[in-house]
């Protein structure tokens, strides 16, 4: 009663391991080539960034519950004997960039993440939202403010329309683009 | 005439060393059912979404991009992420994980039968 049935079975366990090696090994393939792709399209420079922000975030999270420690142990406590934690601990999805931030970082990441910080304004920056359809050289009109302070730096390096580059800031280039 | 292979439809790449070209094998039949039923793809989707949510691939890219740190951005070759992953990734799916598509594939070779 056993035999056939039994060697099926065992044909079966093998032959799932096997599928199941294989799917696994695409899987692998996929992550592989996933990330061979962000390196080499430079898009995970800003996933340094967010690894330094995570690493600022725990740092000065030490740093604050350092100091915290020495007066009580733990966090400080206000009057109701409650403690918080000194830099908000509570991760949120920027808008911007889909990233997860800590609340505490959350301005300085925003400085970075939308371009109005200094180093995110150069146009070899090309992830964020505006800046990669300008830093691209396309032809396309397009105006996204913060495309144009890339242009402001002064080494205005990419100017791809031939627009007459430097303006102050604001939409002024953008709207002659707009023909 | 023997089945040749240039006749049949290819089956989806596999890495199986035991292709013969003679007769198209268990392998490769199931395969081919696998692919032409959709069950292939239901499979590939589920296991997907179960890596993401426990945080295989996340631990994978991390892999990566350590390597690729270390090695250089420019001098890093799929392949060479491939044999990175490989070992770690193979041993670390979870348990759960496995024995979920493990049975999905059995319910399917029973119902192909096979």
């Amino acid at each position: 009663m056993s035999g056939p049935n039994e060697d099926i079975t065992s044909s079966h366990t093998q032959l799932s391991s096997q599928l199941f090696g294989n799917l696994l090994d695409s899987m692998i393939a996929d992550v592989a080539s996933e990330c061979h792709r962000i390196a080499k399209l430079g898009l995970d420079r800003n996933l340094e960034e967010e690894e330094e922000e995570l690493k600022l975030s725990a740092e000065a999270r030490a740093s604050v519950a350092d100091a915290a420690a020495e007066t009580n142990g733990k966090y400080v406590m206000d009057i109701f004997g409650q403690t918080h934690p000194p830099i908000a601990n509570d991760l949120f999805e920027c808008i911007n960039c889909g990233r997860s931030v800590a609340a505490g970082r959350f301005a300085p990441h925003l400085e970075k993440c939308m371009g109005k910080g200094r180093k995110a304004r150069k146009a070899t920056r090309n992830s964020t939202a505006g800046q990669n359809r300008y830093s691209r050289g396309s032809p396309a009109s397009t105006y996204s403010p913060y495309s144009n302070s890339a242009a402001t730096t002064a080494t205005s390096n990419r100017v791809p329309n031939g627009t007459t580059g430097v303006a102050g800031e604001g939409y002024s280039n953008g709207a002659f683009e707009e023909k | 005439m023997e089945g040749r292979k240039s006749v049949n439809r290819p089956p989806t790449p596999d890495p199986v060393e035991e292709q013969e070209e003679k007769e198209p094998s268990l392998q490769e039949v199931i395969n081919v059912k696998l692919v032409e039923s959709g069950e292939k793809e239901r499979l590939m989707d589920l296991l997907r979404e179960r890596l993401i949510e426990c945080g295989w691939k996340d631990e994978m890219k991390a892999l990566c991009r350590a390597f690729m740190k270390k090695k250089g951005r420019s001098n890093v070759t799929v392949d060479d992420l491939v044999h990175v992953i490989t070992p770690k990734g193979r041993a670390s799916i979870p348990d759960s994980i496995k024995a979920e598509l493990l049975q999905r594939i059995r319910a399917f070779l029973v119902q192909a039968s096979v």
